[in-house]
């Protein structure tokens, strides 16, 4: 595969070295299994395979972009004359420049085991979530959905500065939608898993983690409303990471559009809080050898006890603080120009267990789901969304609770943390522990 | 586009023994893009993609598979794969499949496709709009104005003989306002877009969404935290048709009713509603953002009634699910491109306008909410609870309009509150968006009247006066 996409990278290149501008080939090649299980049967499969080229020129400082799927001769210099044409209605921009060629670490992300593993054997797994998922409990009732996917991938990046980078991978995944119901009510539950390596896919964890979520959430109350401790389960914290991670992304710092601006060595977080961003874990389902832009991948300590040190560049940002990227450039895919990302995100787990988190608060509530979470404003802070859980009274988890929102500002919830436990998780690119936040809003009754 | 003959041939060849439906879907997209941001073009671009999507259902189990190679060998390649899936054996016709053009009842006329206006032209809308944010106020500190559009054409052919080609195109525009003011950011955003080419420009005034924007964002500044409690919310029509949408039409998905996953499983001709909430989901509504001709399984797009004086009165269908329950299809089976399956999925969905003048319905609420813009929002189809972010939010006092509040949700129970309206205004306002669901985006259009709901849980940071 290798060789193909580098024939089509070569041509992108000379043909707008010819037409004498500067230029970044992104070609991707893409196969995607999924299976979709109801009831032991297979409701969904769906194979699919993807190629694409992105373009991206850069002329006197004004960059074009133009995106194909079709990677004909004739399409590929359509689409280079596309990117140049376009290029003229851009703005100059002294920092726009592609990055120089460089050296990639050594990380395994591809799975035999994935790859050579039967479409049987796969859709065994998928079936093995949901019987899991029912043995738990007789009230699990309905399984919306559970399934397996998986993607096995290449990216190549050259530019005409000589860079050139090419990385193979997979990973896969197990997931389960599910409602629990009892004579007065219905609940549901959700739980999923990515991983690099096939083998650590635990139907038997994702199955019954689901099914306790919406047992212990059945019959839920609403409280009353007023100031509390909170302690966000891992699921829960890593929705929360999404907001730091739009804040410590150096292109919305840089257009005022982050609380974090300028604050760079200060305090902005309890000193309970480390946050990692690490691109070069061999497990992290975020991880490669490089970024969107070929620049290698690397591990940050964005935040550690509470002080900001970095935030997240791509060559752009980068060139514009006069900092070396982080290797952050992202994209989702060939249809689109790289912008800022976070990679495997990791809040840091703590040392206590779960359980201690939870010792001595005489009034608190256990966060376990939480609705609305896009609706939380990275520029302001704020956030008010819906939520789920458990009451905790005189040191213990009571009953469930549900129609309550939390509200309040990032700034105030990051000074507020005061623990972290050990029982650190991933989901997808990110990672975290449960937290306590010292006190919330909550609104109930 | 491919050649009629062709699809038929793969159409046929896809076939085995025992199958339900062969159906194949060609795209054909075109899409720019215009981004300005720091007083800047900053990224405009645009692409062509060309795919199919083969799709064999055999006992509502589907096969999909989906390629960018439109050759005959890449498609009878993807047609390979599709057929196994069911370890078919090859079967062939007693005939060839004849395809036969199916006729919409709904058309929309465009004036200026999207590859027919200049980049050059719609540049300087957006640079426009962008200057219009910028006058408002010396406290905006950001801009970003996007346009998009996209031209797409289809071809939809099937194991029945139905034949589709259809033409879309869309525009969008968006604007967010960011301002500042010791310390607080506050943030405005308008969007507008339609089933239509540029001549949007016709009907939205883009420098006034700017301005609009902008003057909120400011406006916002001076907002007080939001009250946290129960209390009557009444919900402009500006305030478009989110509510309705999230809280309501998910839940009367006829995939998510077969699998017992809505609240509004096994009602119909109950009451589900008030009296006064009538529903109607409807495609047909001019060059609205979730019109269309034809759906993406070929059927075309129509009116449906769902709630009626709040009895409820049909679910929405999309082919397989209308078969399940002995229906036909209403027309609901949609799909983001070719890269994904049809699933049922609302078009136009609105609460149909009442009787109750606007502003009487704001006099008559002595403490309250009022809500003029929604934000994004969420819900649980299976126990109908939801929550939505309040963009622009003010109290009502002694049926006076008092001052902004921020950081507002609202979090209820889909069908309780639609229980709990007792004030229908004779208005109607639209939003539009794109709505998620099993990771597929659809355009969507959202409307309403003036509403009130005698009681929701507001979620904010300020305590409610008497708590």
């Amino acid at each position: 595969m290798e060789q193909i996409l580098r024939t089509v990278g070569e041509k992108t290149l000379n043909e707008a070295v010819h037409r004498g501008v500067e230029a970044e080939a992104f070609l991707m090649q893409a196969k995607e299994l999924s299976i979709e299980i109801v009831e032991g049967r297979v409701e969904t499969l769906k194979q699919a395979e993807e190629t694409g080229l992105g373009i991206r020129v850069i002329k006197d400082g004004r960059t074009g972009f133009a995106f194909t799927s079709d990677l004909s001769d004739k399409a590929v210099k359509n689409a280079v004359q596309d990117a140049i044409s376009i290029s003229v209605f851009t703005t100059q921009d002294e920092y726009q420049i592609l990055p120089e060629k460089a050296v990639y670490p050594d990380i395994q992300l591809f799975d035999q085991d994935t790859a050579a593993m039967s479409l049987e054997e796969k859709i065994e797994i998928a079936r093995s979530v949901e019987r899991c998922a029912k043995s738990v409990d007789m009230r699990i009732s309905i399984i919306e959905r559970s399934g397996y996917d998986d993607l096995e991938y290449c990216n190549l990046i050259m530019n005409s500065k000589g860079l050139y980078a090419y990385e193979t991978g997979n990973f896969s995944g197990i997931y389960i939608f599910l409602v629990a119901e009892d004579d007065n009510d219905a609940q549901n539950g959700f739980s999923a898993m990515s991983v690099r390596k096939v083998k650590d896919l635990s139907a038997a964890l994702v199955g019954k983690e689901a099914a306790i979520n919406a047992i212990r959430a059945l019959n839920a109350r609403t409280i009353r409303s007023g100031r509390m401790p909170v302690i966000l389960d891992p699921y829960v914290a890593t929705r929360f990471s999404g907001i730091i991670a739009s804040m410590v992304n150096a292109e919305a710092v840089q257009k005022g559009k982050s609380m974090f601006a300028g604050k760079i060595g200060e305090q902005v977080a309890s000193p309970w809080c480390t946050i990692i961003d690490d691109a070069t874990l061999e497990e992290g389902i975020a991880s490669g050898l490089f970024d969107s832009e070929g620049v290698p991948a690397q591990k940050k300590i964005v935040i550690e006890n509470g002080i900001l040190y970095t935030y997240l560049h791509n060559t752009y940002t980068a060139q514009k603080d006069r900092v070396v990227s982080t290797g952050n450039a992202q994209r989702g895919s060939f249809r689109g120009l790289s912008s800022v990302g976070s990679t495997n995100f990791i809040i840091a787990p703590g040392r206590d267990n779960k359980d201690s988190l939870i010792d001595g608060i005489d009034r608190g509530f256990y966060v376990t789901e939480v609705m609305g979470m896009h609706t939380a404003n990275p520029i302001s802070g704020d956030f008010s969304v819906g939520a789920a859980g458990i009451m905790i009274e005189n040191g213990i988890l009571t009953y469930p609770v549900r129609g309550v929102t939390i509200a309040g500002n990032m700034a105030e919830f990051l000074q507020n943390i005061d623990a972290a436990a050990s029982n650190f998780r991933f989901y997808g690119g990110k990672g975290s522990p449960s937290i306590r936040i010292k006190e919330l809003s909550i609104a109930g009754e | 586009m491919i050649d009629r003959s062709l699809l038929a041939e793969v159409v046929q060849f896809t076939y085995s023994k025992g199958i339900d439906l062969v159906e194949i879907y060609v795209e054909e997209k075109q899409a720019s893009n215009i981004f300005c941001e720091d007083d800047q073009i900053e990224k405009v671009y645009s692409g062509r993609e060309r795919g199919a999507g083969i799709r064999v259902v055999k006992d509502y189990n589907t096969a999909y598979v989906y390629t960018n190679d439109l050759s005959r060998n890449g498609l009878i390649k993807a047609a390979s794969i599709a057929r196994n899936a069911f370890h078919g054996e090859p079967f062939t016709l007693p005939q060839p499949i004849n395809l036969v053009n199916q006729e919409a009842v709904f058309h929309i006329n465009y004036q200026r496709l999207p590859e027919k206006v200049a980049f050059e032209e719609k540049i300087q809308y957006v640079l426009q709009a962008n200057q219009a944010a910028r006058l408002v106020s010396r406290l905006i500190r950001q801009v970003t104005v996007a346009a998009a559009d996209v031209h797409k054409k289809i071809q939809i052919a099937n194991s029945i003989g139905e034949y589709i080609e259809d033409d879309r195109s869309r525009v969008r525009l968006l604007v967010n306002a960011v301002s500042e003011s010791k310390g607080i950011i506050q943030t405005g955003y308008e969007s507008a877009g339609g089933v239509c080419g540029w001549e949007l420009l016709e009907q939205v005034d883009f420098d006034d969404m700017a301005v609009k924007a902008a003057e909120f964002s400011v406006r916002m500044l001076s907002a007080k935290p939001a009250p946290a409690g129960r209390m009557p919310v009444v919900m402009s029509s500006e305030a478009g048709g989110t509510m309705v949408h999230e809280a309501c039409g998910h839940g009367l998905e006829a995939d998510l009713v077969q699998k017992g996953l809505s609240v509004y499983r096994n009602k119909l001709g109950v009451q589900v509603a008030a009296p006064c909430v009538s529903v109607i989901d409807d495609a047909t509504m001019g060059n609205k953002y979730g019109s269309f001709s034809f759906d993406d399984e070929g059927t075309p797009g129509q009116r449906t009634v769902l709630i009626e004086d709040g009895i409820l009165k049909n679910y929405l269908y999309d082919r397989l699910t209308a078969q399940k329950d002995g229906r036909v299809s209403t027309g609901n089976g949609r799909r983001e491109s070719y890269q994904h399956k049809p699933v049922v999925r609302m078009s136009n969905t609105l609460i149909s306008p009442g009787r109750d003048n606007p502003e009487e319905i704001i006099a008559a609420t002595n403490q309250g909410l009022l809500v003029k813009k929604m934000g994004g929002g969420q819900v649980n189809t299976t126990n109908g609870d939801f929550v939505f972010d309040v963009q622009e939010g003010y109290l009502i006092q002694d049926g006076k309009i008092k001052h902004p509040v921020r950081g507002a949700t609202l979090s209820g129970n889909g069908p309780l509150a639609l229980d709990n309206i007792d004030k229908v205004g004779h208005d109607l306002g639209f939003s539009i968006g794109v709505c998620g669901k099993d990771g597929q985006g659809v355009p969507v259009a959202d409307a309403q009247p003036t509403i009130r709901i005698k009681e929701l849980t507001v979620g904010g940071t300020a305590l409610a006066p008497g708590n």
